[in-house]
């Protein structure tokens, strides 16, 4: 079960009071914080690292930063200055302009004058591009202690403990009562039907004999269905008596989804957008991952959202100020399609810190839905990612490195153009890579339909971005896939990319 | 809204008002729902929202077509084909005769389109005869995914507030959340034997308590072989161990043998034995179905 977490709740408590008392905050925000608090302790995200108090970047303030300079970090490119102490920081952020907030450990006030020229402010090495080729390799400094141990056992796992593993980890949704379903289901898989109808007792007569020709037929229907070639494992065929893998319509369903993909290719469109960046997109999105934890979202809500910022963006020209409102829009909208309970406009009001007030956000929100035309229904590479690596029973923390991977991939710009099944196979493949699995099996290759070589330029971007050196405004999802609840999964360590 | 003509108000969906109108340029004849849009409210309801999109996919004969989004600052229209009543009002016409033809026929119909939904992603959660539309050439159309919403694979839980009581599968009676294109088949049967009985619904329970044991009476109570996973649901309580009261016979007795068997494997109270679309449609009830009915397809 997901253990809770308290230190992220206080967190947000503190930064409620903070806020009130910088008097930014109407009653109405109070008390939704403290609603927002309440509703989502319990659901504390457990995937999230300590976040140390205070010292968390303000990721507007950096873009903000990022706005200004974009032009000479665009030429100059390399230039690293290092952000000394909190001090300076606060300073920067006092001068954030009113646009680009953070979700929490704010400090400064919305009513801040517009920002004159900083000088001491954080500098990175904003280039265009994240994965730039000739990175040399950074081995992180911790090695992950070697989990050989943890893989054995895992593999034996029946499908549906690994389930159990995965919806704990992953505890996007909010009840207590997932344990309850999930064990349910660890138990129906254990009771094989064979034995239910030896203990027949109070079953009438009629109904036991339909129900033993219902097996019958489904075996049947089991032998109609045309399985994997020889060699090959059938994972629905293993799972055909377990309805939560819906293993009837799987293949069905990821065939549908990947001809779906064609639908929503995005164009390369930063050129058009005049007034934006490929860093400004990458410190919006590192914002967003942080609001998913934050709001303990489904990661298919992040990835829906991330993927509507850029249909968008691939279609409106978005001036620096609403970047952040389609940002904030675009994961308000993905969570009223995938979320149980989605937070409300006034959460997300309050996460861009009032700098937009909810008319602008619903505004935004109709805006992104008629650009899009409704259409939300968009292939996800998590959702591919998924059951590639339930087919091929890859374990949870090889899942998890992949999911790393892929994750910190939404911040480059260049994974935009590309088809998000390939890039699931992608970032699976080098997660068996650099767990030193296997390579590129048959198996995984009926299940994605890729070969190696229809996605290796893919592999090899990603990995080239994973060698960059982890910037620090963008470290939300390091940080994130550094806790031990993700297997500490960020800091294995990298192969070379030639390896690949 | 000059492109349609207000004819009549139909009714009230999930999240807004249903009319009848005109387009004034083709003079097709239209259902116009309508939601409001409030500065105070969430923006754009989740439930129109999934509606929308997921309509926009779901794109075949026995499914009701959305035809266009208009959007205005204060509301929403969304233009659906018009169909000329809905199953609920089609059974008040009958005065308790139905042919048994067309009870094939629809169910046929029914489990068509939810089959696609299930192959494209979709579960419905809201099945019942309100929601399922007729129109005068005998076609049926599964309507209303206000509650519909598209799954993963496997399944994650989900909500469990949704399906009309009467059509609610015993597993989401107990509180389930855990729960996958199976809730949507247990509607199915519900609404196949409504069908056969003209129009009287199989389980007309007035709350949870009362519609568990309506459904344990006839069918018999769950065991711990017939369900292991049933005491382990979030609202599990125990039952009286009531043995099937009568058989199908008594309760369709319009309907052939094939017939009660296909309600029989549609009315599994264990999810995990419950028949999906796809055999269903495969089952020997449907082998003389008409065939211009059975080729008939999107």
């Amino acid at each position: 079960m997901a253990p809770t977490r308290a230190t992220k709740p206080e967190l947000i408590l503190a930064v409620g009071a903070k806020r009130v008392n910088t008097n930014a905050i109407s009653t109405r925000s109070k008390s939704t914080i403290i609603n927002v608090v309440k509703e989502r302790a319990k659901r504390k995200a457990d995937g999230s690292p300590p976040k140390e108090n205070g010292v968390k970047r303000s990721a507007f303030g950096d873009i903000t930063n990022a706005l200004k300079k974009t032009k000479e970090t665009e030429i100059k490119g390399k230039t690293i200055i290092k952000v000394p102490n909190a001090a300076k920081k606060v300073k920067v952020q006092a001068k954030v302009l009113p646009t680009v907030r953070t979700v929490n450990h704010k400090k400064n006030e919305n009513t801040c004058p517009p920002p004159a020229p900083v000088n001491n402010k954080p500098r990175t090495r904003a280039t265009q591009r994240l994965h730039q080729p000739n990175q040399t390799v950074q081995k992180p400094k911790e090695v992950l202690k070697d989990n050989t141990n943890v893989n054995q056992k895992i593999k034996t796992r029946l499908s549906n403990e690994f389930e159990k593993t995965e919806e704990s980890l992953y505890s996007t949704a909010i009840d207590i009562n997932i344990s309850n379903c999930n064990s349910s289901t660890v138990k129906s898989n254990g009771s094989k039907i064979d034995q239910t109808e030896e203990n027949d007792k109070g079953i009438d007569r009629l109904s036991k004999v339909s129900f033993v020709a219902q097996q019958l037929e489904k075996k049947l229907t089991l032998n109609s269905y045309c399985g994997s070639p020889e060699g090959i494992d059938d994972f629905d065929k293993e799972n055909w008596n377990d309805p939560f893998q819906v293993s009837h319509y799987a293949m069905d369903i990821f065939n549908y989804l990947k001809e779906r993909e064609s639908y929503f290719t995005i164009k390369d469109y930063m050129d058009h957008q005049i007034h934006l960046s490929c860093w400004m997109r990458t410190l919006l999105i590192d914002w967003m991952v942080e609001i998913q934890e934050s709001f303990e979202l489904n990661h298919e809500t992040l990835y829906l959202g991330v993927k509507l910022v850029d249909l968008y963006l691939s279609k409106v020209i978005v001036s620096r100020d609403d970047l952040q409102l389609v940002g904030v829009a675009s994961i308000f909208i993905a969570s009223k399609f995938d979320e149980r309970i989605p937070p409300s406009v006034d959460d997300f009001v309050y996460i861009c810190d009032s700098a937009y007030d909810r008319r602008k956000l619903l505004r935004m929100e109709m805006n992104i839905l008629k650009v899009i035309d409704f259409d939300l229904g968009i292939p996800l590479s998590y959702r591919f990612l998924r059951r590639y690596a339930r087919c091929a029973k890859v374990n949870m923390p090889t899942l998890t490195l992949a999911r790393f991977i892929l994750e910190y991939s939404l911040m480059d710009y260049a994974i935009v153009t590309l088809r998000d099944s390939k890039l699931a196979a992608a970032a699976l493949y080098i997660a068996l890579k650099m767990k030193n699995i296997s390579g590129w099996t048959p198996t995984l290759e009926y299940y994605t339909g890729y070969t190696l070589m229809e996605f290796i330029d893919i592999a090899r971007l990603l990995n080239n971005g994973l060698h960059q050196k982890p910037k620090e405004q963008i470290m939300t999802v390091r940080n994130k896939y550094s806790h031990k609840i993700f297997f500490h999964v960020a800091k294995t360590p990298l192969v070379p990319t030639e390896d690949l | 809204m000059q492109k349609y003509e207000k004819l009549e108000k139909i009714g009230e969906g999930t999240y807004g008002t249903v009319f009848k109108a005109k387009n004034r340029e083709t003079h097709e004849i239209v259902a116009l729902k309508r939601v409001r849009l409030d500065d105070d409210d969430e923006g754009v309801p989740s439930s129109a929202l999934r509606e929308i999109c997921l309509l926009k996919e779901l794109k075949h004969k026995n499914i009701v077509r959305l035809y266009d989004v208009l959007h205005s600052d204060k509301k929403l229209t969304l233009v659906f084909e018009h169909c000329d009543q809905d199953l609920k009002k089609y059974f008040d016409s009958l005065n308790g005769e139905i042919d048994l033809d067309i009870v094939k026929s629809f169910m046929y119909q029914l489990l068509r389109g939810l089959a696609f939904c299930h192959s494209n992603n979709v579960l419905h959660r809201d099945l019942k005869p309100q929601n399922l539309l007729i129109n005068k050439n005998g076609e049926l159309k599964l309507a209303d995914f206000g509650l519909a919403r598209a799954f993963g694979i496997p399944v994650k839980c989900y909500s469990a507030e949704v399906v009309t009581l009467w059509y609610r599968p015993p597993d989401v009676l107990f509180g389930a959340k855990l729960y996958t294109t199976s809730i949507d088949m247990w509607s199915a049967g519900c609404i196949f034997a409504e069908l056969a009985n003209a129009g009287r619904p199989l389980f007309p329970g007035s709350d949870v308590d009362d519609q568990l044991r309506r459904i344990f009476k006839l069918l018999g109570t769950p065991t711990e072989e017939t369900w292991p996973t049933m005491t382990q649901l979030p609202d599990y309580k125990p039952f009286p161990l009531y043995q099937p009261s009568m058989s199908l016979a008594q309760v369709v007795p319009k309907l052939g043998s094939r017939g009660r068997d296909l309600l029989q494997r549609l009315l599994v109270c264990n999810p995990m034995q419950r028949i999906s679309a796809d055999d269903a449609m495969a089952h020997p009830y449907f082998t003389d179905l008409n065939p211009t009915i059975k080729n008939d397809r999107c």
